[in-house]
């Protein structure tokens, strides 16, 4: 398998629209990683991160309905892909694998 | 509810560089926040934050390519050009006018351009001269008046660098006199201004060396650097290092330590050799002249500053440095200033150049007000060449609505139009530049000769020189047809292809205004050549009150040549050519500087006053025939106690009589500053004055007559330096051999120096001779160029015009009516365009003339004779093409409908 690599916020975003599940477009992604991280997120950065995701085939679009305050721009919602579950999944498990060889001690030294 | 919008500028920004496909959802999240936010924190607020995040959208992945229209890729650039070569083709009339007339500007504008560069690069060729910086002394004290030269004290140059952190070098120069300057094993005279230089000379200066070492060359005594040139014409050539040469006057022979190149043509130095500084070291008269000498000016000092150094902080600093140690006379102020050297040569008015003998001719100085008229004339013509391309297509916009409507038809966008049209007229531009550099090769050498200087396109010229000519060229090409592109890119194809016909008032107007342009620069160009024409033969033409004719002036450059004067000119006065002879300090009109003392009646009350000294013998006013009002002339070898004055000097001394005044003469100026003529401070230089004397111009007419004491030959002020041989027109040059014969004999190291005066006046105002030529050419090219214009633009309304003239013709109209009909529009653009120079004109004449205390004014004939060139030329230029269509056989026209 092809090595699959997630950046910080890539992975970030990833999960925020799993977590949205279905209602995952700009404005709601940003305001969810807002709110639960506790940082800022700019339009220009959310922007580039998800149409990368997409054009690696961890995420695809479709186009939704558009509310009176888009002025008929649509929403373009966002789902993962199997590719993508597969990428958290692994990310997640390489994750584990290093937590589970760090020694106890290490972390009760640096706590 | 009614929403506020968010500004348009900003989506529309965000609409140009967004990748098209991502812009719909983008801005729709974008609008969705931005209500969010405005209801939150107000529109201020909220118009921030979007144009805040519009501009991190500005990101590779979010910006679009740049190709976006499938039909604008490279391959049509090939097509414009071939259209563009085609449309030339096509209409060889106008093609041909248009590059006739921007080969014209181009070729004004090449030369103009090469004579203001070269001008404005003067001491360019240093690499440090940034930061190299003439000291010019202002100093004003009880005996004189503000006085401001470019010289300093051999202290302040000395000790400056090590007081003064900024500065990071300082050298000295000196010119000293004339002398011959002989090789010792083969003595021919050669007269030589004799320049001193101390050992930083060449290291702040890159003068560059052919042989010899910067760095010591001018380090010990009895050293001299000498040019290419002065090599050349003492040995017959260049590899003389280490050889001896000997100035006449000075006792031991000087090695020659290195070899310079020649000066480039835009220095302001002009030197043929320098001697080492340490050479007058030991000298007794040296050593007392520079010690202590912190306020003298017998010095040019330039000082190398280190980088980033603010200039008048230093200059600051030196002032201050020089008032602690100098001994000035109570009520003297003193102070320096630091000229960049760049700016020597053109913005040195009201700056003496310093530091050199009497017999040293000043370094000559550029006239900044002829470069910035050049400047602007050169760029006048270039745009009125480039204004008949934008109205000649303009207004042939309408023969090509056909082939608009076509290309947009077939899907050509607004962008394709334009690049076609910009195309084609860099293609015209650039056609035209080729031209004219070609025909600017070919006049260079006939140009260079003119002006004096060695211009070549090639070679002299530097990069930069070249970046902006092509650099203007491109832009005046994009000028001219940017409009016409615009303009002609703009209409609805529907509109164009169903009537064949567009109609835009705005466009004419523009065309009109543009006309007037032209028109009103190249009246203001006509009337400025005839104003200079005509003051430049007031120049030439104005009686000087002497006679300047056949005068042969033989300089006087050996001592024996002083000391047996008389019997030099009785054997003169033996050659039967010769009429007259005198001897005098200086002649009328001569370039050297005239001595000025500080004069008052004796026992007369008030100050001194200022005025000029003369030497001459009793033949002087006879030879030169200068009018004798009152008195007598010297009559006697005891008249050495007898002065003549001129009339302006007769009202300022108060003498309306001859009446033997004493006349009390205390001070003589020495460079540049009045000290006492004896040791002895008291003392004083009492003659009397036996006549007054018409005035005459001794000085350029630049100036007003000033006051002027005719001494005898014999005076404490001036001894003789000239004869002024009165000649027979026939065969001069075996005068010349004669005479030259008779100095040799009287001592064989007689160089023989001479010139005619007439010539020698001339070069008073010889800068505004040529400024008049160039001018008129230009003037005479901008009016061609505009004509051009005219022209095509009158070729074009008579085609347009041709069925309206045809019917006006059945119907009964006259010949003359219909050129009247037809000339009518242009001629009146003309008239409104004389309207708007004539002001401009007369402004600018008034202030250049005012430069001359005597000069011509400025009569209401030469704005009428202007005006009536301008209309006249123009009415012919349009009446050809009016009387061409109006003769046409009204048949042949209509009978096609």
């Amino acid at each position: 398998m092809k090595k699959i690599q997630l950046g910080e916020f890539e992975e970030v975003v990833l999960l925020t629209v799993g977590v949205l599940h279905g209602n995952a477009y700009g404005i709601t992604i940003k305001d969810e990683i807002e709110q639960r991280l506790d940082r800022d997120v700019t339009v220009g950065a959310l922007q580039v991160t998800l149409r990368r995701l997409e054009s690696k085939g961890f995420l695809k679009s479709k186009q939704g309905e558009s509310t009176e305050s888009r002025r008929g721009r649509p929403k373009l919602f966002f789902e993962i892909t199997a590719y993508g579950k597969k990428a958290l999944t692994y990310t997640k498990e390489t994750r584990d694998e290093l937590w589970n060889a760090l020694p106890k001690l290490v972390l009760k030294l640096n706590s | 509810m009614k929403r506020t919008e968010p500004p348009r500028l900003l989506l529309r920004l965000l609409k140009s560089f967004c990748k098209p496909e991502y812009h719909a959802d983008i801005e729709g999240d974008l609008l969705e926040l931005y209500e969010a936010r405005e209801a939150e924190a107000g529109r201020t607020r909220a118009n921030v934050l979007l144009l805040k995040d519009i501009l991190f959208l500005f990101r590779p992945g979010i910006i679009r390519p740049t190709t976006i229209h499938p039909i604008t890729n490279n391959g049509m650039i090939g097509s414009y050009f071939k259209m563009g070569w085609r449309s030339l083709l096509k209409n060889k009339l106008y093609s041909t006018l248009n590059v006739t007339g921007l080969t014209f500007g181009i070729v004004c504008f090449l030369l103009i351009g090469l004579y203001v560069h070269d001008e404005l690069t003067f001491d360019h060729q240093h690499s440090n001269k940034d930061r190299i910086y003439r000291v010019v002394s202002a100093e004003e004290n009880p005996n004189n008046g503000p006085t401001v030269v470019a010289a300093a004290g051999y202290m302040l140059a000395e000790e400056s660098p090590n007081a003064i952190p900024e500065i990071e070098m300082t050298t000295r120069m000196q010119r000293a006199g004339r002398a011959n300057l002989v090789d010792p094993e083969n003595p021919i005279n050669v007269q030589e201004t004799i320049t001193i230089g101390d050992g930083n000379f060449l290291q702040v200066f890159d003068f560059p060396l052919i042989e010899g070492d910067r760095k010591t060359a001018l380090k010990e005594p009895n050293s001299i650097v000498i040019t290419e040139d002065l090599a050349m014409r003492i040995f017959k050539r260049t590899d003389v290092l280490n050889k001896n040469l000997q100035f006449s006057h000075m006792p031991t022979p000087l090695k020659i330590t290195g070899i310079l190149k020649d000066h480039p043509h835009n220095s302001t130095f002009n030197f043929t050799s320098v001697i080492s500084e340490s050479t007058l070291y030991h000298e007794e008269w040296f050593k007392e002249e520079i010690e202590n000498d912190w306020s003298s000016t017998g010095f040019t000092v330039y000082a190398l500053l280190k980088p980033d150094v603010h200039a008048p902080t230093v200059a600051q600093k030196m002032t201050s440095l020089a008032i602690a140690h100098a001994e000035l006379e109570p009520g003297t102020v003193l102070s320096f200033m630091l000229q960049p050297l760049k700016d020597v040569h053109l913005r040195s008015e009201g700056i003496a150049d310093g530091a050199r003998n009497a017999n040293v001719e000043s370094i000559p100085q550029g006239n900044p007000l002829y470069v910035t008229v050049f400047s602007f004339a050169g760029i006048f013509v270039l745009l009125i060449a480039g204004i008949n391309y934008t109205n000649l297509t303009t207004a042939r916009a309408s023969s090509r609505i056909k082939e608009i409507g076509v290309r947009k038809t077939i899907g050509a966008v607004r962008g394709n139009l334009v690049r076609q049209f910009l195309v084609e007229s860099l293609i015209t531009t650039a056609l035209a530049f080729l031209v004219a550099v070609l025909i600017v090769n070919l006049l260079l050498p006939p140009f260079n000769d003119f002006v004096d200087k060695q211009f070549s396109l090639f070679t002299g010229a530097s990069l930069r020189f070249w970046a902006i000519a092509v650099a203007l060229v491109i832009a005046i090409g994009l000028l001219s047809g940017g409009y016409a592109a615009l303009l002609l890119s703009r209409f609805n194809p529907v509109a164009l292809l169903k009537g064949l016909k567009m109609r835009s008032v705005s466009d004419f107007s523009v065309r009109k205004v543009l006309v007037v342009f032209q028109f009103t620069v190249s009246t203001v160009m006509i009337i400025g050549t005839i104003v200079l024409l005509m003051q430049v033969r007031f120049l030439n033409n104005t009686s000087l009150g002497f006679d300047k004719d056949l005068m042969l002036v033989i300089d006087v450059n050996v001592a024996k040549a002083r000391t047996n004067f008389e019997w030099v000119k009785a054997e003169m006065a033996k050659v039967p050519a010769v009429q007259q002879v005198s001897v005098t300090s200086r002649v009328p009109g001569e370039w050297k500087t005239f001595r000025r003392v500080k004069a008052k009646q004796e026992g007369s009350a008030g100050d001194h006053q200022i005025a000029y000294v003369i030497g001459a013998d009793k033949d002087f006013l006879s030879v030169y025939d200068i009018q004798l009002l009152t008195g007598r002339n010297f009559q006697h070898e005891n008249d050495t106690s007898a002065i003549l004055i001129n009339e302006t000097a007769a009202k300022l001394l108060g003498i309306t009589d001859v009446g033997n005044q004493v006349i009390d003469i205390p001070m003589i100026a020495r460079n540049n500053f009045f000290v006492p003529i004896y040791d002895d401070v008291n003392a004083s230089f009492k003659p009397q004055v036996v006549g007054i004397v018409k005035d005459f111009h001794f000085q350029s007419l630049r100036d007003k007559i000033q006051p002027m004491i005719i001494a005898y030959n014999e005076n404490p002020i001036q001894s003789i330096d000239y004869y002024s041989v009165k000649i027979a027109p026939h065969d001069i040059q075996g005068t010349l051999d004669k005479l030259k014969a008779i100095m040799v004999t009287n001592d064989e190291h007689e160089p023989f120096e001479y010139h005619f005066l007439d010539d020698q006046l001339a070069l008073f105002y010889i800068e505004d001779q040529r400024s008049q030529t160039i001018l008129s050419w230009i003037a005479m090219a901008s009016v061609f160029i505009a004509c051009l214009g005219l022209f095509g633009l009158a070729t074009y309304s008579a085609e347009q015009r041709l069925k309206e003239i045809g019917m006006r013709k059945v119907l009964g109209a006259t010949v003359i009516s219909l050129i009247s009909l037809l000339s009518k529009d242009f001629v009146k653009l003309v008239f409104a365009a004389c309207c708007i120079a004539f002001p401009i004109a007369w402004w600018g004449a008034s202030r250049w003339l005012a430069g001359y205390a005597y000069h011509i004014d400025v009569a209401w004939w030469v704005f009428a004779l202007a005006g009536m060139l301008a209309t006249g030329i123009a009415l012919l230029t349009v009446s050809y093409q009016a009387i061409r269509a109006a003769l046409v056989n009204p048949v042949k026209i209509l009978k096609s409908e």
